[in-house]
């Protein structure tokens, strides 16, 4: 992945931070911004690498992010009585799903190096172990930090684990503590698992290169039922490796968003030295809305802004979902959709709203003979 | 009250002093001496019998209070000791420690030692209070090295010769068991299966907390038990059966893993000094933020 433009780019980003040192990303964050490819504010404000949760609060839309302390709690104990016995439980579920063979038993753990946390140290450390000769290889990697460009800056990312087979193939194993019930996950979260894992697996090719593969298929761990049985399942994320490939180089393209933003437009919280925000929260907001967005409700799960872009997008037909504004066709706000199909607009229908506007008229008077008397009353 | 207890205690100075007396004539072959002080010896230990019976039939329509448990007349009630007391037994935490790690033979991480104390020896302690134990361990082998007849202390990585995260040892352990290099994990799995089938196998009627330890180590040893599938123990489990899988599988990485901790445990030996060889090489060590913190504490 190239640096996003020039020096041209890199100071008009620099502008929109408000000098502030760039945020460093994470799975999450990456994964984040493949969840709305369309949203230019969203796209400028991660090339930016700007603080988007102190925006928001202070543009006065602020999101109780962050996930809650029982939840991570949880996440940590089921990671940790897998991980508390990786020459058995662990083991033995990654024999079953990845069919390792019985010498495949080696384990590595990257949590540190020779007591050292430090970032570098243990990037270099995973790289000698994971590119080493496949014989030495050994099978299972506790914790590697993988290193990934996004926007021209690095980041450090770590998966749960990495398990390698002797067939040449890396496979990447998530741990993730909610449950699968009766053979079923919430899928909003087997979502966001996938394109962290498919995260992770670009940043493992971009690691190891030519000398083996990465395979498509990672591996997800979750609890079982209700109990804290772990369940192992492959995950195919084919799909969110291609979204995110075009995502990223939507990034490094920022150029061609930046061309459409007007050059005064700055994010920054003009803090002062205790990084208390200075700026006129309105003026904020004001500049934070001559960048378009592309608000769905499936914002809400990923996305800083979301309440600002929310509040924005309200009567419009972008609130009810993307499949609710796809049938809609281009009818943008509700009360139009509304008048279009009591056929009560004073204006002439557009030649490219005739289709929609004569659906909706048939859906008003479906309603209008189910509803019989009711329909009268709601008018 | 106070007479009773009086004679009591003046009965056992006389039983001490008696069996000290029957010892002595044994030893230089008095054997009439030693007949007539064994049979004083008796009298004393029915009278100590006796008075022990009349003191706590006084004690009993007043209060339980005045007959204290006897831990308490030790002023060191550590907090420590309150809870050993709830969970049945009085070793102190490390010797309930080294009885599960004896056991099982290999580093092991805290839940699995406290898992396996459960199982064996009827009382359970709280996994947390295990990650400070190596740190104290740790301070007192470095006041008085080699004070104690044996320290809790670390696995060592292959690699690094660095503490392994989260395994306790025993210092007495030859060093090779005590490194983990990348085979060890299993290895050391297949061997605690192995012991603690062994174990379980000369108890009458285990309990089911013993069971069930067996049976989460079958569940992850192939071919161990008919119906398993990983971490879904079912039935009851064979410990022959654990043992001999088990035994099957260990042959296909001991020798690779045994040259794996020989060579490390050699440079350990040269390398490291004698606390660093039980509590591991701190040359990185020092720095980590971690340890700032328990410096500060």
């Amino acid at each position: 992945m190239s640096a996003p433009g020039g020096a041209d780019t890199e100071r008009r980003l620099a502008w929109l931070r408000g000098g502030e040192l760039p945020q460093t990303h994470n799975a999450r964050t990456i994964a984040a911004l493949a969840s709305n490819p369309g949203c230019a504010r969203r796209a400028l404000l991660d090339a930016a690498a700007t603080r988007k949760q102190d925006i928001a609060e202070h543009a006065g839309f602020p999101v109780p992010f962050g996930m809650s302390p029982f939840a991570l709690s949880r996440g940590v104990v089921f990671e940790r009585q897998l991980k508390d016995d990786p020459g058995g439980l662990l083991l033995a579920l990654l024999r079953e799903t990845l069919n390792l063979d019985i010498a495949e038993v080696g384990f590595t753990d990257l949590n540190d190096v020779g007591g050292s946390p430090d970032l570098a140290v243990r990037h270099a450390r995973t790289k000698a172990v994971l590119t080493g000769r496949p014989d030495q290889r050994g099978t299972l990697f506790d914790h590697p930090l993988l290193r990934f460009r996004v926007g021209g800056r690095h980041a450090y990312l770590e998966p749960d684990l990495i398990a390698f087979r002797h067939d040449d193939t890396f496979h990447v194993v998530e741990i993730k503590s909610f449950a699968v019930i009766d053979g079923q996950a919430d899928p909003a979260k087997v979502a966001a698992a996938a394109i962290q894992s498919a995260v992770y697996v670009l940043a493992m090719r971009d690691l190891v290169g030519d000398t083996a593969t990465v395979h498509h298929e990672s591996v997800l761990i979750c609890p079982r039922d209700f109990a804290n049985t772990p369940l192992a399942t492959t995950l195919d994320v084919r799909k969110q490796l291609g979204v995110l490939e075009r995502q990223l180089s939507r990034i490094a393209a920022i150029d061609s968003v930046l061309a459409h933003v007007p050059a005064d437009v700055s994010f920054s919280l003009d803090a002062d030295e205790k990084g208390v925000p200075q700026r006129d929260p309105g003026d904020l907001l004001r500049d934070l809305k001559r960048v378009d967005a592309n608000y769905s409700p499936e914002c809400l799960a990923s996305c800083e802004l979301c309440y600002l872009c929310r509040d924005e997008a309200g009567g419009s037909t972008s609130v009810l979902g993307k499949s609710v504004r796809e049938e809609l066709g281009g009818i943008e706000s509700v009360p139009r959709a509304l008048k279009l199909a009591r056929g009560d607009d004073p204006l002439p229908v557009p030649e490219d709203l005739q289709e929609a506007a004569a659906i909706l008229r048939r859906a008003a008077g479906l309603r209008r003979d189910a509803l019989g008397t009711a329909w009268a009353q709601t008018r | 009250m106070g007479e009773p207890v009086d004679s009591v205690e003046a009965l056992e100075e006389r039983i001490f002093a008696l069996r000290a007396a029957v010892r002595r004539a044994v030893l230089d072959g008095d054997a009439g001496r030693a007949r007539l002080l064994r049979r004083d010896l008796s009298l004393a230990e029915q009278d100590w019998d006796n008075a022990l019976d009349a003191q706590a039939a006084g004690a009993q329509p007043g209060s339980r209070e005045p007959a204290p448990d006897r831990d308490d007349d030790q002023p060191s009630a550590e907090r420590q000791q309150g809870d050993e007391r709830r969970g049945g037994t009085l070793l102190p935490l490390r010797e309930q420690v080294h009885e599960a790690l004896s056991l099982l033979q290999v580093p092991a991480a805290p839940r699995l030692i406290a898992t396996v104390h459960e199982a064996f020896y009827a009382t359970s302690f709280p996994t947390a209070r295990l990650t400070s134990l190596r740190r104290d361990e740790e301070r007192s082998f470095k006041t008085a090295p080699f004070a104690r007849p044996y320290y809790i202390c670390a696995a060592l990585a292959a690699d690094f010769l660095s503490p392994s995260r989260g395994l306790l040892a025993i210092s007495t352990w030859p060093m090779e068991r005590r490194i983990i290099g990348s085979l060890s994990p299993r290895v050391d799995f297949l061997v605690a299966a192995i012991n603690v089938a062994q174990a379980i196998e000369q108890i009458p009627q285990p309990v089911p907390a013993a069971r069930a330890l067996l049976a989460r180590f079958a569940a992850n040893v192939r071919g161990s038990s008919s119906a398993s599938s990983a971490g879904r123990p079912s039935g009851r489990i064979d410990p022959q059966a654990v043992i001999r899988a088990a035994q099957a599988e260990l042959a296909v990485h001991e020798d690779q893993d045994h040259a794996a901790r020989a060579e490390a445990a050699r440079r350990a030996r040269e390398q490291l000094d004698e606390s660093e060889q039980l509590f591991g090489a701190a040359s990185f060590r020092r720095a980590t933020a971690a340890d700032k913190m328990a410096g500060e504490r």
